[in-house]
Formats: structure tokens, C-alpha cells, sequence
């Protein structure tokens, strides 16, 4: 068997290579401005590490989960706009479960359903429901995935009222408070977490035949009918696989502040899905993804962010600020950008060898 | 000879990665000539020509056009020079009009607006030029893809262009619209328009062309003189081999008793095609022959389920299937090359050995992947036992030249192991050499013991290879022959006799 080498050029031309540059950019000049910026420090009152660098990790772990089923999606050439509805329903469900005494007890109090698992299973069994919905308006009625999702996201946050009531319930339950608040090596659990979904879906996509034929779809679904794949499956799955995702995601928000908000839950979630995805090398036209590309893009819009509270940019500027380092990003990894680049490379190369 | 050509292209060389494309390559168009450029799949026709339009940088050469010395660096540089090109695909709208089509970029305006009249008057005029009376408010889609060809062609004319480059324009025409495109093409070139004409066609060639250059392995073979060449001389300077050594092909020896592998009867998808009745032996290659339209493809879809049967049977190997979608056939070991490479066929953004394996990996399912070593080993074979052209099985297919994605597809179905396998027109717009190697392995497939069936409009390709052949009219099966003792003559009086009974009926 031949061993794929990668030569410069592949490196140079590599969409994931440029988004890792873009985000070591904007790290270095954070560094620049303050070279505490990359200390950790355990904190044994939590039993947790703690500096900013934990913190990007930290926090941009729901974007994170739910932009590897975006990945699927958009290499669908779909999109799922219901992911932040779904984070807030999530959300809602699971302090419904833990505050089903609201109407006994005024004041937060130690309850929860028994046994407590209901309270992590059926908001994900809801949302993974819902995400089949999704996928059924795609792959059986023939909907555009961006109108089919825009249903859910304009109606799952209704939902997620209807859930509580319309109330937002507070809980001091401590098993749940571990999901957003524990740790495990050290580490804040949302990363935990972050980490065994990328590495299971990654195992999932990569090691079955599933991520080569959803890019086969997406690229082009009739040679694929033909071929054999069964694309309603498969559409089906990467929906449902999505939307199951947002629901960890919005469990691990409500674990964060111990409460719900169905109106701010995953509020323009979507978006940022779709960015990380974007960043990360995926077209929207579908085709070939990058599950490593979207982990850094991701990563890339929680740094910007943590950039911006850290140097106390006036808050109102914080979304022209991220538009412009996102504008570099996507500018850097276009193609002719790329083009340019390796040929700047090769030069170099060639030069080098005559000096030799 | 004129005293200057109207562009002189000389000692183009361009380096690709790996492999020299072009090599010192000379060519030269008059004013008001139709010069046909030759060469198998990967001979450097395309690439010779992207280097005329600005998509490929030249490594070394010189380009005059009119006597003066240009760089083209975009297909839109180039356009403005007065070099137009039309493709093989369709390159336009097909949710705007016509008329849009023609003029979209640079509509004629009026006091800041466009001017819609003016548009739809000068389209009209325009396609009546090409002797198209047709309605061009309407959308393009409306029309067939032949008379989206001659829009495009229209669109390629209508800015005051000096050269118009054709890459196989005619691959999905019929006869009557080629003709037309043939008198266009006349008439353009009494006009002074130098045209360069790309086809796989070599009676098209002699039809229409003054003179013609053939290219090889990125070599210039030689210009010639249309009246100083014959048919053979040009596939045997095409190949750079003699042309009895390819085509010395022997029909499938199907032995008398033989099982049978697949019968149809009265299998139908009301709307589309009915009453397909259809028995195929172990070994056997079936040909189907019929004008456009006749229902060959039709009947192809219905067999491997792309159209649902709602009614008839159908039985392989003696076991009754139901075939309600592809997957369906695949598992009942049934294959099928579809028509349109790029539309069905092609995976473009997928590697050669992702291509290759997707069919397999479909009937497993893909919960049982097909290892990366078995899917390198399998790459590695096909690419060898077809000759498909590529440095790596990493390339993507939509990269390759058609030959070679054809090649992959029939990889892609032959890693399946089928006991029938469904050719539709798989020889189309690919040249002499591969289509003789295509027609060469199937008839191989057949000796295996694979029954084949073989769907094209050339029918002296069919019956050089058929067992028997199956002629269809107007979406039914209207008569059977053998292969071996019939004549063209045998199959158009079919054909045609089945006309009569319409015409009587």
C-alpha cells in the first residue's frame, strides 16, 4: 500500500492549515498585548485548570457540538437552521424535569424526576425526534433544508415556552450542575464532553463509510441514487445526529447558569454553526468536509469573542469586530489566496535548492 | 495559403505536474476555414485550446492572432479579443429566457434601463439567422438541448468574434440538428470566421472541415489537407496504431444452452414506457437499437429500477425480484452505466478510488466499510486492467478526460461483480481508442460469463457486438434480431416499418 505523503504544496494549499494560521495569529497578538494571556493555573478550590486559553476551550464547547452535525448538513449542501431553537427547548425540558415541584416549592430546591437520567434522556430523545422531522420535510417531501428548519426554529423556541410555561425555573440539583459546571482530568467537563462527541462522531463518519457517502450526496445526489445510496437515510440521520447534538449542547447551557431561558438559549447558534463549519474549509455547496477544520473554526469565533471581553472592547463593537477578523479568515483560505500562497512557496522552495 | 493566418499559435508548451501536456505544438486557422482538431482523450485538444482562452498559462510559445502577439489571461480576456468558445456543456441559465441568455452581461440599454424589446427583437432576429423560429420570451429550459446548443453558439457569434472554438458541439445532437449546426457553421465561415471545430465524430469531420490538425500524447502529429487524408490514415495518425489491430473484435460465444439470467415480462411504468418483454442468457451481450427517444434508455431505467415497474415481473437467475429503486437491482447483481456521465454517473469532487468503490460499499451498507487497503488494492487493479490515465487513484474524477470517468464508472460497476450489466450509450464523446477498448471489455465481461447490454445510437457499434439485438420504436420493443446475420438495412426497416403501422394506425 502507497503511503499518502504530504508535500508542502498539499500544506500550503490546505484550507484547515490557513484557519490554524488565522487563529495562531490572533493568539500571537494576544500575547503581544498581554503575555499572561496563555497562563493556566490550577485552582485547587474548583479542582480545575483555569486561564483564558481553558476558557476558548471551555465555552466554545456548544458551538463545538453542534457545528460537527453542521458539518454533515452543509456537506449535504443543506443547512439547519433550528439548532438554537432546539438548545433552548433542550434547555427548557430539562429544568421542566428538574423543578416538576415548582408547584409545591417556591424556592429552588434539591428535586428532581426519578430516576435522574429522564432528565438528560428526554430532552435528547425530543430533539433527536424532532431532528427526523427535519430530515423527513428534506428527504421525503422534497423541502429545502433551509425552509424545512426554519419551521422548527421559528416554532421550537414557542415550544420550549409552552414546556415551562413560559416561566424560567432556577434548580440546585448538584448531579446536573456537574454537566456545565464539573470536571474531569482537570478539566472544565463541557471539554470532556467536546471531546468524546468530535471523537465519536469523527469514528462514526470516518471509520464507517457514512462521511464518503454524504459527501457522494452532496456533491451529487442523482449518481448517488444510482449507485446504490439510499440518501433519504442518510439525510435522515445527519438531521436527527444534528439536532441530537443541539440538545446536549442546550443541556450543557442550562447546566452552566443551573436555569433556563427560552428567549436567549442559543440565541444566532445557527449562525455561529454555520461560520465555524464555513472557517473550517466546508463549501456550502456541499461536498467534501473537515470535521478537524470546523473544530478550529469554532475555535477561532470563541477566541475572537474572549479577545474582546479580555481587552475590554466596548461590547456594542464586538460583532463589527468578529466580522472583520472572520472577513481575514475566509479571505485567507480562498482559493485564490491559496493559489498565490503555494506558488510564493514553491518559489521559495526552488530558491532554496539553488542556494544549496 | 493566405499571406498571414488569422492565428498562429507555435511551439505552445505547457508542463502539468508530472506530465508534459503539450509539447512544442504548432497551429495554425485561416480566415474563413473550418479546421477540425483531433486526438484521442488526453491527446492535448482541450488543453491547446483552454491555453488559446486563458485558463491554462503557457509555459513557452507564442500566440498571434490577427499578427499581433496576445496573452490571453481569462476565458473573459479572451472573449474580448474576439475569441468565443462554446462547450460541450450547456454554459447558461437555463431559468432565463432565451433572449436573456444571449445578451445577459451586456444588454442593450436605454436611459439607464435595459432595454427589453430591443433584446427580444435582436434575439429573434438572431435565431432566425440560424433558421430557429422559436418563441424567445420563453425560458431556456423549454427547450430541448439542441436548440440550447444553438443558443449558445448564438450567444458565442453574436459579439463580433473572430475565431469560434466548438468543443464538441454536436455530442447530443440528432442528425437533422446537426445538419444545422452544420450550415450555421457554413454560413459563419463565409463570413470570414475562422472556426475550430472539436468532435469525436470523424464522418463530421469529413463533412464539414477544410483542414485539420491531429495532436497525440501532447504532440503535433500534422496538419492536413481534408482532400489528402482518408478515413484510416486519420484513426491510424489519431492512435498512432493500426486501426484492424483494435477493431479485430469477435462476438461473445454464447453457448446454446446457456441459463437464462434475466426475463422481463410485461414490465411497465405506466407514463413512460410499457409491455417490456425481455429474456437475456448467461453471457450474452443484447444491443438496443432505436433513434432518440425510442425508449431505449427508458427501458434501461426500468430494468435497474431508477423508474419504478408498477407493473409486469421481472426475474433474475430464475428468482423473481422486486426492483422498486437502484439499490434494489444492485443487490440482485444488476448494473447500470448511465447516459449522462456527469449528470448520473460522476461523482466529481470524489477521488478515482472513492468512485470506484461506491457501488460496493452501497451494497454493503455502510455500517460495513470497505478497508482503505482493499479500496487502494481495487483502485490500483481497475486503473491498470482499464488503462485509465492517471498518475494517482487520488485525482479526482472530474479531473479526468470522459473516456477515463467512463472508464472509472464501468470500474465502479465491475468491482461489483454483476451478472448484467446495463451499458447506456457508453461510448458517447469518447474517442476511437478508448471506445474500442470499452467495446473490447465487454465483450471480455461476456466471455466471463456477464450478460451485457449495450445501448448506443452508433448502430454499426452495435451490431459489430451484439448477440442479438432488440430494436425499440416509439417506447415499445418492435422486433428482434440476430446479431450476427444483420445489416444496418435490417434494423432501420424495422424501424421504419414500425413508422407504417403508426402512420396506418
Amino acid at each position: 500500500m502507497k503511503k499518502k505523503k504530504f508535500s508542502m504544496n498539499d500544506i500550503m494549499q490546505s484550507k484547515i492549515t490557513w484557519a490554524v494560521v488565522a487563529e495562531l495569529l490572533i493568539l500571537l497578538v494576544c500575547f503581544i498585548i498581554r503575555p499572561d494571556f496563555f497562563s493556566i493555573k490550577y485552582q485547587p478550590a474548583t479542582g480545575m485548570l483555569y486561564g483564558s486559553l481553558i476558557d476558548i476551550l471551555n465555552r466554545s464547547a456548544e458551538i463545538t457540538i453542534i457545528s460537527m452535525g453542521m458539518t454533515l448538513v452543509i456537506a449535504l449542501a443543506g443547512t439547519d437552521l433550528s439548532v438554537g431553537s432546539l438548545v433552548a427547548l433542550s434547555g427548557a425540558l430539562a429544568l421542566k424535569f428538574l423543578r416538576w415541584d415548582v408547584l409545591v416549592y417556591n424556592t429552588p430546591g434539591d428535586y428532581t424526576v426519578k430516576p435522574f437520567i429522564l432528565v438528560i434522556l428526554v430532552p435528547l430523545a425530543v430533539c433527536t425526534l424532532l431532528g427526523l422531522f427535519n430530515g423527513f420535510m428534506v428527504s421525503r417531501i422534497g423541502m429545502q433544508p433551509i425552509i424545512a428548519t426554519l419551521i422548527l426554529m421559528v416554532c421550537g423556541r414557542g415550544l420550549a415556552q409552552i414546556v415551562t410555561n413560559g416561566k424560567q425555573f432556577t434548580t440546585l440539583y448538584s448531579p446536573f450542575r456537574v454537566i456545565g459546571q464539573g470536571s474531569f482530568l482537570y478539566l472544565p467537563m463541557p471539554i470532556i464532553i467536546t471531546i468524546v462527541v468530535v471523537a465519536a462522531v469523527s469514528i462514526f463518519v470516518r471509520k464507517t463509510a457514512f462521511g464518503t457517502m454524504v459527501e457522494s450526496v452532496g456533491i451529487n445526489p442523482s449518481a448517488s441514487r444510482l449507485s446504490g445510496i439510499n440518501s433519504r437515510r442518510i439525510v435522515m440521520i445527519v438531521f436527527a445526529l444534528t439536532a441530537f447534538l443541539s440538545g446536549i449542547a442546550g443541556l450543557i447551557m442550562a447546566s452552566r447558569v443551573m436555569s433556563n431561558d427560552s428567549n436567549n438559549f442559543g440565541i444566532n447558534f445557527e449562525m455561529d454553526a454555520i461560520l465555524a463549519v464555513v472557517i473550517g474549509g466546508t463549501n456550502m455547496a456541499g461536498g467534501k468536509f473537515s470535521l478537524a477544520g470546523t473544530v478550529v473554526g469554532s475555535i477561532i469565533i470563541r477566541t475572537i469573542v474572549t479577545f474582546v471581553y479580555y481587552f475590554g472592547i466596548v461590547s456594542e463593537a464586538t460583532m463589527a469586530f468578529k466580522a472583520l477578523i472572520i472577513i481575514l479568515v475566509i479571505v485567507l483560505q480562498s482559493e485564490p489566496v491559496r493559489q498565490r500562497m503555494s506558488k510564493l512557496g514553491k518559489k521559495k522552495a526552488k530558491g532554496g535548492v539553488v542556494h544549496a | 495559403m493566405p499571406d498571414q493566418y488569422l492565428l498562429e499559435m507555435k511551439g505552445i508548451e505547457i508542463q502539468f505536474p508530472g506530465v508534459k501536456a503539450l509539447d512544442k505544438v504548432d497551429f495554425f486557422l485561416n480566415k474563413g476555414e473550418i479546421h477540425s482538431l483531433l486526438g484521442e482523450n488526453g491527446a492535448g485538444k482541450s488543453t491547446l485550446i483552454k491555453c488559446l482562452t486563458g485558463v491554462h498559462h503557457m509555459d513557452a510559445g507564442t500566440i498571434l492572432f490577427d499578427g499581433k502577439e496576445i496573452t490571453p489571461t481569462s476565458p473573459q480576456d479572451a472573449f474580448s479579443m474576439g475569441i468565443s468558445t462554446v462547450y460541450q456543456e450547456i454554459n447558461l441559465c437555463p431559468n432565463l429566457t432565451v433572449a436573456e441568455n444571449i445578451f445577459v452581461g451586456r444588454q442593450p440599454m436605454k436611459g439607464g434601463m435595459i432595454n427589453w424589446k430591443e433584446i427580444n427583437r435582436r434575439a429573434r432576429e438572431l435565431m432566425n439567422r440560424f433558421h430557429m423560429d422559436i418563441d424567445v420570451t420563453r425560458p431556456l429550459s423549454h427547450y430541448s438541448t439542441a436548440i440550447q446548443q444553438m443558443v449558445s453558439i448564438a450567444r458565442a457569434v453574436d459579439i463580433d468574434a473572430k475565431i469560434l472554438i466548438l468543443d464538441e458541439p454536436t455530442s447530443s445532437l440528432d442528425d437533422n440538428e446537426v445538419k444545422l449546426l452544420f450550415d450555421v457553421m457554413n454560413e459563419l465561415k463565409s463570413e470570414g470566421m475562422g472556426i475550430i471545430f472539436i468532435t469525436h465524430f470523424l464522418d463530421q469531420v469529413f463533412a464539414v472541415s477544410d483542414r485539420l490538425t491531429i495532436l497525440r500524447n501532447g504532440r503535433l502529429v500534422g496538419t492536413y489537407d481534408i482532400h489528402d487524408i482518408t478515413k484510416l490514415q486519420l484513426v491510424t495518425y489519431m492512435i498512432g496504431k493500426d486501426m484492424d489491430a483494435i477493431f479485430n473484435l469477435k462476438r461473445a460465444d454464447v453457448a446454446p444452452d446457456a441459463p437464462e439470467m434475466l426475463r422481463a415480462e410485461q414490465l411497465g411504468a405506466p407514463g413512460q414506457i410499457q409491455n417490456v418483454n425481455l429474456s437475456i442468457r448467461k453471457g450474452e451481450l443484447m444491443g438496443f437499437a432505436g433513434l432518440l427517444g425510442s425508449g431505449r434508455t427508458e427501458t434501461a431505467e426500468l430494468l435497474f429500477g431508477a423508474v419504478p415497474a408498477t407493473e409486469g415481473t421481472e426475474t433474475v437467475n430464475g428468482k423473481q425480484v422486486s426492483i422498486k429503486k437502484p439499490i434494489d437491482a444492485i443487490m440482485a447483481k444488476l448494473a447500470f452505466c448511465p447516459e449522462d456521465r456527469k449528470r448520473d454517473g460522476i461523482i466529481g469532487d470524489l477521488s478515482i478510488r472513492e468512485n470506484i468503490a461506491l457501488a460496493l460499499q452501497a451494497r454493503r451498507g455502510f455500517m460495513h466499510p470497505i478497508s482503505l487497503q482493499e479500496q487502494n488494492e481495487m483502485a490500483d487493479k481497475y486503473i491498470k486492467m482499464l488503462s485509465i490515465a492517471t498518475p494517482d487513484a487520488e485525482k479526482k474524477i472530474g479531473e479526468l478526460s470522459g473516456g477515463n470517468q467512463q472508464k472509472v464508472i464501468l470500474a465502479r460497476w465491475m468491482a461489483t461483480q454483476p451478472d448484467l450489466l446495463i451499458l447506456d450509450e457508453p461510448t458517447r464523446g469518447i474517442d476511437v481508442g478508448a471506445k474500442a477498448e470499452i467495446q473490447r471489455l465487454m465483450l471480455e465481461m461476456c466471455n466471463d460469463g456477464v450478460s451485457v447490454i449495450f445501448i448506443s445510437s452508433e448502430l454499426d457499434e452495435v451490431i459489430r457486438c451484439s448477440n442479438r439485438i432488440v430494436v425499440l420504436r416509439d417506447g415499445k420493443l418492435v422486433g428482434e434480431v440476430n446479431g450476427e446475420d444483420c445489416t444496418q438495412q435490417t434494423i432501420l426497416g424495422i424501424i421504419a416499418e414500425g413508422t407504417q403501422e403508426g402512420v396506418s394506425a
